[in-house]
């Protein structure tokens, strides 16, 4: 619990430094071009990279039940994680007697338009929060001023929060995208000796994550003059089309040697197409999906940034309680309370896996 | 007589001694033989025992995780029965009934899912199609189980069924299902001889489910890893096809100091498997240390037997001598009577003629010793006793012999007095009664010469002492009787009665 709080005591200062640049996350590059990740500076081991063991802060909750309703972008493991960490925190409010209530619901395809029903469905229930994983930071920010004029405590969570200047009380998730592209493609680039082809994929189109990361890709990538980008593609979050995708890819830059995969789907297809067309190229992307974490311990992927979705989820509902008491971002909690990404390599893969998976089946 | 009571009593003795030695003796062998017999068959029954016995301990946890599956299912169909009748119109009070149905029937995770996938528990809604990918199976089959990680490696049983005739909210619900925690499941599984035995339930690639330790080689890691190295390649390989047909098996191994034994049983319908390991030596050393004990109690059996056999051998010879002390006692005191019997005389209670003629044996062989120096004998008779008899009758004679008796006791007390004749006594007379023969013979006569004039009893006494010619008493005697025999006749002249 000690190491949790210094980690999120140092998280919530680096944040706010971090606010102070723009659009910049929890890493930074160097003046040399290496890119060093302060959030995994912090983690002693990898096993800190997700954080299992919480306990409810000092704030006393002023009622004995709270109705939730959240919303994110699609149906998929990434967001089952979180699920887990907002279970933990309803859990451990039951065991002080207050009942924590609420629904985390999704579409199977990542769909503003299906976000926006969904939220103007949940508006008209008596909810005392609710809480959305932007899927298009353009069409939903607006939404949710609008539901924060008609008097609805909105907040963001997960990996995408809404678009600056948006009403929302609060986000709780990843708030370095951009850096965690960017940290990611470092690590190609130099994989790669700062040469070579490179093709992006990215999840939803509008999904203000998998764009940030996107972004601090191609920033990255323009830092070296003899590298390009020779495709990016969306695969909406399914596997089975970043799969396809990444054969479309091979096919038309045979000669491709890296793909940054910037959601939790990409680097699972890139690396069966990978995989199948015994193409030499180095693969980076993002998250814990299982199947990603073995290639990656076979060295088909080189690495991966995990979010720690479990803190994610956790935070949420702590945070939704003190929102839904009426408090505002201050003394309380930040406006974004940021949740880290530790980037590892094939040599964590073991342990990621036995931590996240075990060895069974 | 005397002499067959005291055999009788050795015999006893001794019987009880040698039947006391004997079984000792037969209680010590046969211990010994137990406690060496036990030892020697121990080792070639520890293999039997291992196997029975942790086949038996692995089935019996097969058994209450397959109870336990059947149990969750028929309380899913009772809650999804309770559910269907209650007309539930919102998810409140789906919410609320599915807190009861979890409550009343320990339910753990008790779920209901919807045609688009929607999973209702007793807190949260939520779309679960990626989370619970088992649930695409509900619908071909009565029963699903399924074995999960859940993200953060913690391990579950999922138990579905199909829930075909179930609308709520207007909603077709096509299953429900139960999440149970292996660690609990685990927990369950922790019998009495959890310090005896270790145990892990394990998936068909080995994979530990449970999170407990298989003894110190397998310890929590992938069953078929563990072993590599430790059994042989073909061994190996059958066990592992064992483990992916769901069919029973042991396996015996040597972990460097110990021989340890695990058996294995499938869980049906789960495909997993239970094992349970134990050490044969710690069952060899358990058995010894039985055999151990009980030679010891048996060896303390006998010291015992030993000392109680001791102790009531010691009581009864003590009862044994006492019994034969108060028996010669009785003896010596029966012998005592009839000697004092047969030297006493029935008349006057003196000491008779046996008696005397047994001092007169001892104090004659003391004369030929020289060990005797001073002794007086003093002979007296009745005077005219035969005259009273005749006169008077006998009665009135022997209370003349009495009479005459006292008064020579009264005057002779330091003196030994026989009656050693109808109407004749002697008096021996040693130490003191020596020294003051004379006065006291002097005294006696004036007594007697005053009963002549009252009529009273008349004694004629004579009296000698022991001289150095003198070879036995009957010289002394001889003397003394002649000197009476005058005296008779100085008392007839003086007006005594005599015989004639």
């Amino acid at each position: 619990m000690r190491k949790f709080l210094k980690t999120k005591i140092m998280l919530t200062v680096m944040a706010a430094t971090l606010a102070s640049t723009s659009c910049t996350g929890g890493t930074t590059a160097d003046s040399g071009g290496e890119s060093v990740s302060q959030t995994e500076v912090l983690l002693e081991t990898v096993s800190g990279a997700v954080d299992f063991e919480h306990e409810p802060d000092s704030y006393v909750p002023k009622k004995d039940h709270y109705n939730f309703y959240f919303t994110y972008k699609t149906v998929h493991p990434w967001w089952d994680a979180v699920a887990l960490g907002m279970e933990e925190a309803q859990r451990q409010y039951l065991e002080q007697g207050i009942t924590i209530t609420y629904e985390y619901m999704a579409p199977e395809g990542a769909s503003a338009e299906d976000q926006i029903r969904r939220l103007e469905e949940a508006q008209k229930q008596d909810y005392d929060v609710i809480g959305v994983d932007v899927a298009d930071d353009a069409i939903i920010s607006p939404v949710l001023d609008e539901m924060i004029d008609n008097g609805t405590k909105v907040m963001t969570f997960s990996s995408s929060d809404a678009a600056e200047g948006c009403k929302r009380i609060a986000y709780v998730g990843n708030t370095h995208n951009y850096q965690d592209g960017a940290d990611l493609t470092e690590a190609l680039c130099e994989k790669l000796g700062y040469r070579g082809k490179i093709a992006i994929l990215v999840g939803s189109v509008g999904a203000p994550c998998h764009e940030d990361r996107a972004r601090g890709a191609k920033d990255t990538i323009a830092k070296y003059g003899d590298m390009e980008v020779v495709a990016t593609e969306y695969d909406m979050d399914s596997v089975d089309l970043s799969y396809e995708l990444t054969l479309k890819i091979l096919e038309e830059h045979p000669d491709l040697d890296g793909l940054v995969c910037c959601n939790m789907s990409n680097p699972v297809g890139a690396a069966r197409a990978v995989t199948e067309t015994q193409h030499d190229v180095v693969i980076v992307g993002m998250d814990h999906d299982e199947e990603a974490l073995r290639y990656l311990n076979d060295g088909v992927i080189y690495c991966l940034g995990v979010q720690d979705c479990f803190s994610i989820g956790y935070d949420t509902i702590q945070t939704a309680v003190k929102i839904a008491d009426g408090n505002q971002p201050g003394e309380l909690f930040p406006e974004k309370i940021d949740e880290i990404t530790t980037v590892i390599y094939q040599e964590d893969a073991a342990t990621m896996l036995a931590m996240l998976y075990g060895d069974i089946i | 007589m005397k002499q067959k009571k005291q055999i009788t009593n050795k015999t006893i003795v001794f019987t009880a001694v040698l039947g006391s030695l004997v079984v000792l003796a037969m209680i010590t062998a046969n211990t010994l033989w137990a406690a060496w017999k036990t030892r020697g068959v121990t080792d070639d029954a520890v293999s039997e025992v291992s196997a029975f016995y942790l086949e038996e301990m692995a089935d019996r946890r097969a058994r209450t995780i397959s109870n336990l599956i059947s149990n969750n299912f028929e309380h899913m169909e009772k809650a999804v029965a309770f559910i269907a009748a209650e007309g539930i119109d919102s998810q409140e009070e789906l919410r609320d009934n599915l807190g009861i149905v979890k409550s009343l029937l320990g339910l753990h995770r008790f779920a209901l899912v919807d045609e688009d996938n929607i999973v209702y528990t007793q807190y949260t809604t939520y779309t679960g199609r990626s989370r619970h990918a088992f649930l695409s199976e509900v619908q071909d089959n009565d029963r699903v189980i399924t074995t999960v990680t859940v993200y953060g490696s913690s391990k579950h049983l999922c138990l579905a069924i199909p829930t075909p005739e179930l609308t709520l909210m207007g909603k077709k619900f096509k299953a429900c299902f139960v999440q149970l925690d292996i660690n609990e499941i685990s927990d369950l599984l922790a019998f009495d001889d959890q310090n005896r035995a270790n145990f892990a339930l394990y998936a068909k690639n080995g994979g530990n489910l449970s999170g407990t330790e298989l003894g110190p080689i397998i310890k929590q890691d992938n069953f078929f890893e563990a072993l590599k190295g430790h059994i042989p390649e073909a061994d190996w390989n059958s066990n592992y096809e064992n483990f992916q047909n769901g069919q029973y098996g042991s396996i015996t191994f040597d972990s460097g100091e110990m021989e340890e034994t695990l058996c294995y049983v499938p869980i049906p319908e789960t495909g997993w498997q239970v094992a349970v390991l134990i050490r044969e030596s710690l069952i060899r050393d358990r058995i010894r240390d039985i055999s151990q004990e009980n030679f010891k109690t048996s060896i303390n059996l006998i010291l015992f037997a030993f000392v109680s056999v001791l102790v009531l051998a010691v009581i009864l010879f003590r009862q044994l001598k006492q019994f034969s002390r108060q028996k010669l006692e009785e003896e010596k005191e029966t012998s005592r009577s009839f000697r004092q019997l047969a030297n006493t005389d029935s008349v006057t209670g003196v000491r008779n003629k046996h008696a005397y003629a047994e001092n007169e044996s001892i104090i004659n062989r003391k004369i030929g010793a020289g060990e005797v120096e001073k002794l007086g004998v003093v002979v007296a008779d009745i005077n005219g006793l035969k005259h009273v008899n005749d006169t008077q009758g006998h009665a009135a004679g022997d209370k003349l012999i009495k009479d005459a008796c006292v008064m020579i006791c009264q005057h002779f007390k330091q003196g030994a007095v026989f009656r050693i004749g109808g109407d004749e006594f002697a008096v021996l007379l040693q130490g003191q009664g020596y020294e003051s023969m004379q006065e006291v013979i002097d005294r006696f006569n004036k007594k007697v010469e005053e009963n002549i004039k009252e009529d009273e009893v008349v004694v004629s006494i004579g009296y000698s002492v022991l001289t150095q010619e003198d070879h036995q008493l009957r010289d002394v005697f001889e003397r003394a009787d002649t000197m009476m025999y005058e005296r008779k006749k100085e008392l007839k002249a003086m007006g005594a009665k005599t015989r004639a």
